[in-house]
């Protein structure tokens, strides 16, 4: 119940903004084709492997798409301002978990998000590209890692803003953590080309379920379980959450509002 | 503006540089920390680059050495850009809360006081874009002594691309004394252009290059002036209509910000 209220508040306030939201839309939508545009380019010329032009820009496309589920949550899940305000003091003392009612709120967010982002731009990319549609068992099955990938986001989001209770500059993880996702997720390129030592990095990190592994599900080339690591990646961020709220509550300190 | 009054805001805008940055050193090891994020997350974004590259050569006909070159350029002119004129980009947070009414009341222009809130000055960015300049340019010309013409060139290119940055950060600043929130519209005029200008702009469809040799010229920061500096494709004159582009965009910008302040309405929350 609580997990409900929270999220359609969260759903709901989002609605007030949706005309704003266009413009994001938009420029979202020329960043996919900026990366489009690089495999086009190198496609015409050069074997794209088992994915083919036609492929490789499915794939980017539904990465470009999926960015705003699995990506682009929350900074910090909002901590940075609580503990700015000292607000931070109150959410630890509510009788309901830190992590528990932040994630309520995201997954709010992450359906708006959903619906209002990923899907215009889907939409658009089903024509202009064209995105290739899948079929129905790779979809219900790339829908499931892409709850993965949002879930692992929220988790990740989550550790960086508690960062704020000892760094000011905890902004800066969150860039790096976009940065490292963008190179080692294979929002970009897939991770099979990734040479040696990056490919190594990123097939033991989190990454690939954010963007690899759900494409790769929804075209089609690897089946449901492909999205193991994904599910064992959440249960680890799971305990790295609740512990590192465990060292939150020892000592707070804000920044003074 | 006459002589005396223009020294006069330059030693005002070095003092309030020099405290900003002071106040910014406070947090020693906070600074460090930004500092050194900063020139991670371009190193990484450009690995992006590199990796695809290296796995295909060449981006239509442009080795990882140029494209090194463009991303370099395109990375200086930024840091350049945010360093000087840092909170000009976060305008929105002070037409939403207000704060620029206060900015107002202080005697001196409020461009001038806007840059040098916050002082950061970029120097992970400007390291990483050092070193990839010099590896770049080091493999273009390797043993060719054409390279201490092109080093001139480009300095002149990077200097004239940040002011064509700030001209476009301006210019989407200055919108928000219409529509307030500007955030959005950054990330297509400066994030999008800026990821764009990264890559030869021969990739792109017509609409695309259009776009950004017209409406948001991002390719005279570094795709222009590389054509004539290091691939020698085409004539001095692109260098020269990338400079006359950048102040072009700086008048149209300081236009537009002045008429913009004159219309100014707070938010008064």
């Amino acid at each position: 119940m609580l997990f409900y209220a929270l999220s359609r508040a969260s759903f709901n306030r989002n609605l007030q903004y949706r005309a704003s939201h266009l413009l994001h839309n938009v420029a979202s939508a020329l960043f996919g084709f900026i990366y489009l545009s690089i495999w086009t380019g190198i496609g015409e010329t050069k074997d794209l492997g088992i994915y083919g032009l036609s492929g490789l820009v499915s794939y980017v496309a539904l990465n470009q798409c999926l960015l705003w589920v699995t990506s682009f949550t929350s900074n910090g899940l909002g901590i940075p301002q609580l503990v700015r305000t000292g607000a931070i003091a109150t959410e630890l003392a509510r009788p309901v978990h830190l992590f528990y009612q932040l994630m309520c709120r995201e997954w709010g967010q992450i359906a708006y998000q959903a619906m209002y982002k990923s899907l215009p731009i889907y939409i658009v990319y089903l024509f202009a590209v064209p995105l290739r549609l899948p079929a129905l068992p790779a979809a219900a099955a790339s829908a499931a890692a892409v709850v993965c990938a949002a879930y692992l986001s929220i988790c990740v989001h989550y550790l960086i803003g508690a960062a704020a209770l000892w760094t000011t500059e905890s902004s800066w993880f969150q860039w790096l953590n976009y940065a490292f996702s963008t190179l080692l997720s294979g929002f970009l390129i897939p991770i099979e080309w990734l040479p040696g030592w990056l490919g190594w990095i990123s097939r033991w990190s989190f990454y690939p379920s954010l963007s690899y592994i759900p494409s790769r599900i929804y075209l089609g080339y690897d089946g449901i379980a492909a999205i193991y690591p994904s599910l064992i990646w959440s249960v680890v961020l799971t305990f790295a959450c609740l512990a590192v709220t465990g060292f939150m509550r020892r000592r707070v300190e804000v920044q003074g509002g | 503006m006459n002589r005396a009054e223009w020294s006069r805001f330059m030693t005002m805008y070095r003092i309030l540089i020099r405290s900003s940055f002071r106040s910014r050193m406070q947090y020693t090891f906070n600074f460090w920390v930004g500092t050194a994020a900063a020139a991670m997350i371009n190193a990484v974004e450009f690995a992006l680059l590199a990796v695809v590259l290296h796995r295909f050569g060449t981006i239509q006909g442009w080795s990882i050495a140029e494209s090194g070159y463009l991303y370099a350029v395109i990375t200086l002119s930024k840091a350049m850009y945010r360093s000087f004129a840092s909170d000009v980009h976060h305008l929105e947070k002070y037409l939403v809360s207000g704060d620029l009414d206060g900015l107002l009341l202080r005697p001196a222009p409020v461009l001038l006081i806007l840059m040098t809130q916050n002082f950061s000055p970029r120097f992970g960015e400007t390291l990483l874009g050092a070193s990839m300049l010099a590896i770049s340019l080091g493999a273009i010309f390797e043993d060719d002594p054409a390279i201490w013409t092109a080093i001139p060139l480009t300095v002149l290119a990077i200097a004239s691309g940040a002011v064509l940055m700030f001209g476009i950060g301006l210019l989407t600043a200055s919108s928000g004394f219409w529509l307030t929130r500007i955030d959005a519209l950054q990330v297509l005029t400066e994030d999008a252009a800026r990821t764009a200008a990264q890559y030869p702009l021969t990739i792109y469809p017509g609409w695309l290059q259009g776009l950004l040799t017209g409406l948001i010229p991002v390719a005279f920061i570094n795709y222009m002036p590389a054509l004539y500096i290091i691939r020698g494709t085409h004539g001095a004159w692109t260098l020269g209509l990338s400079v006359a582009v950048s102040g072009a965009m700086l008048l149209l910008s300081l236009k537009l910000w002045k008429f913009g302040l004159s219309r100014y309405q707070s938010t008064g929350s």
